[in-house]
Order: structure tokens, then sequence, then C-alpha cells
């Protein structure tokens, strides 16, 4: 009897201790994902138009996020994939806030003209200007749901099977919003009188 | 070209403009384009709005490069390596204490049990002590605070096993 009780009591611990490598052992994992897909991940916040500060608390809360679910994922697709959904979600939120693409035309060009070693006459400046806030008040304006597939299929080269998982969408309506998507960004470019 | 077939074309335009139409398809577009003016604005209105977007993607994706790796994980890897510290050098005082004292039986000249107790504390605190300072070790800022950290576990703990290891370290420094 007192055998059977010791040998319960091990199976317990024995048991116990499995639950926990286990769930260090998904933690780390998932960790371990964030990690190694953090420059996919900040690529993501970049294209949905996230400042730096707003880039680096989004993927701080993602991280934290990450650390409470740990235990719920078992393949790295699966870890992939939910992380990705997160920091994607994560950064409509921003979009919705209208806290995205806040940076204008004119210091991108800016930034850009200082590392060319042959700058843009003024007049050829001045349209790039005008055509780069076009198409960057266009994408502020973008419903997110428009947004999130444009930034993932041209920006992140993820193809309409991967945006479709992630943003839990069957492919064809995925492929649907990219033409709509791309349809008004070309349209509002034409349509201002801007030399195409 | 007449507004039926343009309207008929549009939907077509977006895979025309990414090269991902048949040959069968992408031969009536190119067709259409060529009779329509309205149409081909449309095309290079797809290619340049694309070229733009990606000029701002690339433009925040620059400023987002050097974002530090949130925190979440590496500082709690360093929690619970320090955590472990702690309790990896009580573990091992106590149970050689325990065992030299049930060994020796407590009137042998071995350490009362009173001793043994302050001791437990003292491996404690010094692990502890440990523990922090190597949370900071490596930050430039906290050079002066971690050297003092160790100064002061050697100084007031000398006996414990933090202080032993402190030893090596600074010997090792040098």
């Amino acid at each position: 009897m007192g055998a059977v009780c010791v040998d319960e009591v091990s199976k317990d611990c024995a048991a116990r201790a499995e639950q926990r490598t286990g769930h260090r052992a998904s933690q780390s994992n998932l960790l371990g994902v964030f990690s190694a897909e953090l420059g996919r991940l900040k690529r993501i916040a970049a294209g949905m138009g996230l400042s730096s500060a707003d880039c680096e608390d989004v993927l701080q809360d993602v991280s934290v996020q990450a650390l409470k679910r740990a235990a719920e994922f078992q393949s790295r697709a699966d870890c992939l994939r939910w992380l990705t959904t997160v920091t994607v979600n994560r950064c409509l939120m921003e979009h919705r806030r209208q806290r995205t693409f806040r940076r204008r035309a004119p210091e991108i060009l800016r930034r850009r003209s200082a590392a060319e070693t042959h700058p843009k006459p003024i007049e050829e400046w001045a349209i790039a200007a005008e055509e780069l806030e076009i198409v960057r008040e266009t994408l502020r304006q973008l419903d997110g749901h428009l947004l999130a597939p444009m930034v993932l299929s041209y920006f992140c080269e993820l193809d309409s099977r991967g945006i479709a998982e992630i943003l839990n969408l069957n492919q064809s309506t995925v492929r649907g919003r990219l033409r709509e998507a791309r349809m008004i960004l070309a349209r509002r470019l034409t349509q201002r009188g801007v030399e195409p | 070209m007449s507004d039926r077939s343009c309207e008929e074309i549009a939907g077509l335009l977006v895979d025309y403009a990414d090269g991902q139409l048949s040959p069968e398809d992408s031969g009536k577009v190119a067709e259409h384009l060529a009779g329509c003016a309205a149409c081909r604005a449309i095309v290079k209105g797809l290619h340049k709005s694309l070229e733009l977007s990606n000029i701002i993607w690339q433009d925040n994706l620059e400023q987002a490069q050097n974002l530090p790796i949130p925190i979440a994980q590496t500082a709690a890897k360093r929690h619970w390596a320090g955590y472990a510290a702690v309790a990896a050098a009580i573990l091992v005082f106590v149970t050689a204490s325990v065992v030299r004292y049930l060994v020796r039986g407590p009137g042998e000249h071995g350490p009362s049990l009173a001793e043994i107790e302050r001791r437990v504390i003292d491996e404690g605190t010094a692990a502890k002590l440990l523990a922090a300072a190597e949370l900071l070790a490596g930050k430039s800022y906290a050079n002066g605070l971690v050297k003092s950290q160790y100064r002061y576990i050697v100084d007031n703990y000398p006996h414990t096993q933090a202080a032993a290891k402190v030893k090596t370290l600074i010997q090792g420094d040098t």
C-alpha cells in the first residue's frame, strides 16, 4: 500500500515536472520565434506606417502577449502566424487612431536626397514631393481592411494564401482587396493631375 | 474605346501591372491599352503608386531598424537566472550543513543550529546581491555600482559561495 502511494506521488510529481518542462519549452519556442522573426515584425509595423516610437511600443506589447500566451502554441508555424496576426491587429489599432504615416513627404525626400550624390533639380523635387504626398495621404486614409493585405503582399512579399491565413480570410477576398487598394492608389494619383 | 470595354478591362489591370495574367488575357489587355489613353494612365498610376508606397514603407523601416529588442524576453531570462542562482546557493549550503550536522552530531565541535541558520541567511543574502549585480553587469552606466556591490559582498559575506564567485570574477578581470 505504501509502495503504491509512493508510486502515485512519484507519477504525480513526474507529470507536474513534465508539464512544467513542456511549458518552458513552448515558452522558449514562442519567444525564440519572436526573436528570430523580429525583423519581419518590424517590417510589418513599418509598412503599416508606424513611427519608430510607436513601432517599439507595439512590438513591446506583442512580446508581452507572447510571454502570457506562450503555452498555447506548439509548432513554429503556429507561433509565427499568431505573432504576425497580433502584430497586424495591433498596427491596425494605431492606424484607426490615425497615428500612422505621419511623416510628411518633404521630410522623407529630404532624408533620401541627403544620401544621393546628385540631388534633383528643384522642379523635379517639387513634383516628386507632391506625388509622394498624395500616396502618403491615400495610405493614411485607406481603410485597414485594404491596407493590411496591401502591406503584407507588396512590402512583406507574402502570397495570398499566407495573407489569408493571417487575416482569417479566403484567398479570393484577399485578391479582391489587393485589387481594390491598388486601384484606389492609382486613381487618386491620376485624378490629382500629377503626371504618372 | 468604349466605357463598357474599359469597365471590363478594369478588373484585370492590377494583375496585368503585376504580370500575373495568362498570356491570352495579357494580350487582350495590351490590345485594349493600345487604343485607350485613360486605361494606360491607370496602369502607369498602378506602377507609380506602388513605387512611391515602397519609398514610404522603406523610409519607415529604416527608422524602425535600429529599435532595441523588446525587453520582455531578456529580462525574464535574467530574472530566472538570478532566482535559480539564489535557490541553488541556498540548497547547496543547507544540504551540506545538515549532512555535516547529522554525521558529527551537535556536540562534536560542529556548528550549532543557530550558526547554520545564520550562514544560510548569509548565503541567501550574498547570492541575492550577486544576482542583482549580475543583472547590471555589462551595462556601461552601472560599472561603478557593480564593482561596489562586488566589494560589499566580499567584505561582508566573505565565507559565502557568492563571495568566492566574486573573487573568481575579479581575478578573471585582472
